[in-house]
């Protein structure tokens, strides 16, 4: 890690990240790749009562239970079919494996740190809460997610207070 | 003073050091009720020694001061120069007190202050026999002959260089430092132990008691323990004294002037451990010979024999050599182990015994837990699959879980006793400040169960007895008005029943009176007059456990703030256990908690409401009976069914689980009804699956919380049902 650093420095300041991307209606979203741990086809999702309604329920993850939460939900966007392209994608944000649900998911791709804009106003305020920043890339905008926002402690809070 | 020492032995000294505080409360009890007992005593001024070491090695000088003075008290008390008294027994557990205070700060990694003078200044005065000089004397003088052995045992290991002197062990040990005093100290300890019964009484005198003029108060107590521990062992000597003495014990003994007291009583344990695993039966000569071979100076073992003016030197003296090679036979396995050999110096199974982290066992367990479920779904699979071999090697799979997750349980289990030992001291030193006159009786100490039941198990358990002691047993005034004995009763008892651990807790006390009770209940408004006039007795004595009830006027320290036995109540409840109450007025109360033997599988009953698995934990459900609408009735909008003739309330579990749009069929389904405390209430779900044992997995931060869900698992056919909690899905969708 550090050595990679050292050499980027030695690039000219500009550390290289990966994300995995993933669509969500018309936009591309990403997320840091050491942040994700696995990509699940759609399987079969328990939903738990009295549970918040972006909490699409609980999978089963190799004798694992996994929550995982609506991304569509959670952006404010509406509802959607689960096709065959939809995926679950395991993520581990604060020690805590989370599932998330997104429509499908595209690449992995580099970014240098001097190509991610800080995050103007996109979408509705509800998303804008959990956008780290954006990218352009050939035309099209990369939505870079801060997932540790994404599950933050207002929700902890508001779990809590149920 | 500092921390800077080795994380990983401060963290052994807590582990070894908590356990034998926890014994010593114990013992200390134990020892108020037979003042006389000889091996209590020891036990307890070994306990005190082992911990004044460790915290010694950690620096920890203000707790070493008051151990060392806790552990001179007993020393002279088992040496028959002083009795027992209560003031004495006060001040014993007003130390242990501070030293069990001291030994919390060090935990919390706190300074230490330096125990209270004056207790110090009397533990003092306590640890001087009535007459000392002449009872000092004796000890050196019985010490000698364990000490003679010494120079050989250093020389061959050490090959020091003056082999010649060995004939004046004496010269050789002015000429030593008090460090190497202590190692030899030690090794004959072992060495004494060994060989010692034959050899025991004293020879030679005078020439070890010269030297050993100047040694301290804490040098005797290793040379009595020595002679303690001699007789202890002296039968089984080390007779299978290993063929070649190897380099462990070697290198030990040759550090010694840098190894610390620590060091050296790992060491002792390791020649005890030595001389008490082999063959007992082995003649005594022959192991003596083997040594002789082997070390490298046998002359001067010889030779100091002769030497010494006491007749029957040289057979010891041989002998004595022996065990320092003997403990080579196994050095490194008694080392890890010397604080269970300690805590139990005379039982030989302490050394097969090893120190898991519990998180490892709960690693274990968890796997052991998937791979039930993996059987389970393999179970489900195979019956669908007609193949003769699949279904035998299914079935051999079925056993061999089975047994795995036994044996996995087992290493989890730990005896009750771990609970029970605290409570003579707790009994002990309420009754005294009560003033009141208390017999504890334990039973069934030995049940085994879960580690973590066993903690959770704690404070719940010291709060009823407590409340036994407190609101139970009448003053011993009162008993005998009464016509009781002055002396109340308090039975602590404990046995396994199937999968269940009852435990009781019985007072012959007072007993509880159901109508105080409800006039207490209606004043506090816990409850109303006509439902106090339908309440039966056993619902009456129930109430204790309802918030905010409390029958102690007054707040005092013990209990009475009403806070606790609701507090208990619900701990049992998170423990998937239940707790009863029988009492008669007069005749005394009893509890009866009913628990589980483990947390980690629970067994359940599957239901499915709309298309989803639940599971109900199986030990509330009662009964299940078939749904019929006519047999219901609306009272007071709340539907009820009569089941055996009492109306019980009725709840579509489908209208509480299910999400979005609800078409529920009311006049399908069963309904199972669940007891709880003394309360029914049926749920109707729509089918019924069985009975299955589950892991319980909790859910994680972002569901924990969940109002009604006690988890989740994994079912046989992989896929996956949720948990529920009764009580509180019932406070959370049940209110209207």
């Amino acid at each position: 890690m550090s050595d990679d650093r050292n050499n980027n420095a030695g690039k000219g300041d500009d550390q290289v990240l990966q994300w995995v991307t993933y669509r969500l209606g018309d936009e591309t979203y990403g997320i840091n790749v050491m942040q994700v741990q696995e990509v699940l086809r759609y399987s079969e999702i328990a939903p738990v009562p009295g549970a918040p309604d972006y909490v699409l329920g609980i999978i089963n993850l190799r004798g694992n239970v996994v929550t995982v939460i609506d991304t569509r939900a959670r952006f404010g966007l509406p509802p959607e079919e689960v096709t065959d392209n939809t995926r679950v994608v395991i993520i581990e944000s604060d020690e805590q494996v989370v599932g998330i649900l997104v429509d499908s998911v595209a690449e992995v791709v580099y970014l240098k740190s001097s190509e991610i804009d800080s995050a103007p106003n996109v979408g509705t305020e509800e998303s804008a809460k959990f956008i780290q920043g954006v990218s352009n890339r050939d035309g099209e905008l990369l939505i870079l997610v801060d997932l540790n926002k994404l599950l933050s402690d207002d929700e902890w809070d508001e779990l809590s207070s149920l | 003073m500092s921390f800077d020492v080795d994380e990983d032995i401060l963290q052994d000294f807590l582990v070894e050091a908590g356990e034998i505080l926890e014994q010593l409360q114990e013992q200390l009890v134990d020892l108020e009720n037979n003042p006389e007992d000889k091996d209590l005593l020891n036990a307890i001024f070994r306990g005190y020694h082992t911990v004044k070491g460790g915290a010694g090695f950690l620096s920890l000088t203000e707790l070493v001061e008051i151990c060392h003075g806790a552990e001179n008290v007993f020393d002279v008390m088992r040496n028959g120069q002083r009795s027992l008294t209560p003031e004495l027994m006060d001040t014993i557990l007003q130390a242990t007190d501070v030293v069990v205070e001291m030994f919390e700060k060090v935990k919390m990694r706190e300074p230490l202050e330096p125990a209270d003078a004056t207790l110090v200044e009397v533990l003092h005065k306590l640890s001087n026999p009535e007459v000392p000089g002449e009872n000092i004397f004796a000890d050196v003088e019985s010490a000698a002959p364990v000490a003679e052995p010494e120079p050989e045992v250093i020389e061959e290991t050490f090959e020091l260089e003056d082999d010649d002197d060995t004939g004046s062990p004496s010269e050789l040990i002015e000429e030593i430092t008090e460090d190497e005093f202590e190692a030899l100290l030690d090794e004959l300890h072992g060495t004494g132990s060994a060989p010692g019964a034959k050899a025991a009484p004293a020879p030679s005198a005078a020439p070890a008691a010269s030297g050993n003029e100047d040694i301290t108060d804490d040098e005797f107590e290793a040379l009595l323990d020595e002679l303690h521990g001699k007789g202890q062992f002296g039968g089984e000597s080390a007779a299978s004294a290993p063929p070649q003495p190897t380099a462990p014990a070697a290198a030990a003994t040759t550090d010694s002037d840098e190894i610390s007291d620590d060091e050296f009583e790992a060491l002792l344990d390791q020649l005890h451990g030595a001389g008490k695993g082999p063959g007992a039966d082995a003649p005594a000569e022959k192991p003596a010979e083997k040594p002789r071979v082997k070390v490298e100076n046998p002359a001067p073992v010889a030779a100091a024999p002769e030497k010494k003016p006491a007749a029957p030197a040289p057979k010891p003296e041989p002998q004595a050599a022996k065990p320092a090679p003997a403990p080579v036979a196994k050095p490194a396995e008694p080392a890890a182990k010397k604080d269970e050999k300690k805590a139990a110096a005379a039982a030989p199974q302490a050394e097969t015994t090893v120190r898991v982290d519990t998180r490892r066992l709960d690693q274990i367990m968890n796997m052991v837990g998937e791979l039930v479920l993996v059987r389970n779904r393999l179970l489900s699979l195979g019956i669908s699959v007609n193949d003769e071999s699949m279904s035998k090697a299914i079935a051999n799979l079925d056993v061999v879980t089975g047994d795995l997750q036994g044996a996995v349980m087992q290493t989890r289990m730990q005896p009750i006793k771990k609970v029970f030992g605290r409570f003579p001291r707790v009994v002990r030193d309420l009754a005294r400040s009560l003033k009141k006159e208390i017999t504890l009786e334990l039973e069934g100490e030995e049940t085994d169960l879960d580690k973590n039941l066993v903690e959770a198990l704690a404070d719940p358990l010291v709060h009823l007895v407590r409340n036994s002691v407190d609101h139970g047993i009448e003053m011993p005034d009162e008993r005998q008005a009464s016509g009781k004995a002055r002396m109340g009763t308090v039975k602590l008892s404990a046995s396994q029943e199937g999968d269940h651990i009852l435990l009781v807790i019985e007072d012959d006390g007072k007993g509880m009176d159901p109508e105080k009770l409800k006039d207490i209940a209606i004043s506090r408004g816990v409850l109303d007059a006509d439902a106090a006039a339908r309440m039966s007795d056993v619902e009456a004595f129930n109430l204790i456990f309802a918030p905010g009830f409390s029958t102690k006027t007054e707040i005092s320290d013990i209990s009475g703030r009403g806070v606790g036995m609701d507090v208990v109540k619900t701990k049992i409840n998170q423990l998937n256990g239940s707790i009863n109450i029988d009492s008669q007025l007069g005749r005394g109360t009893r509890l009866e908690i009913k628990v589980p033997l483990t947390l980690a599988i629970l067994p359940t009953l599957m239901i499915v409401v709309g298309k989803q698995t639940f599971a109900l934990p199986l030990g509330a459900v009662s009964e299940i009976i078939n749904m019929d609408i006519k047999k219901t009735n609306t009272v007071d909008g709340q539907l009820t069914m009569i089941v055996r003739s009492k109306a019980i309330p009725l709840f579509f579990l489908g209208e509480w689980l299910i999400r979005g749009p609800k078409n529920i069929e009311r006049d399908k389904g069963h309904v199972v009804v669940v007891q709880m405390g003394t309360k029914q209430v049926g749920f109707v779900v729509d089918a019924l699956i069985g009975q299955e044992e589950v892991v319980i997995k909790p859910l994680d931060a972002l569901l924990q919380g969940t109002p009604g869900m006690a988890g989740a698992t994994i079912t046989s056919d992989g896929g996956i049902a949720l948990i529920l909690d009764i009580p509180s899905l019932l406070k959370r969708y049940a209110r209207k």
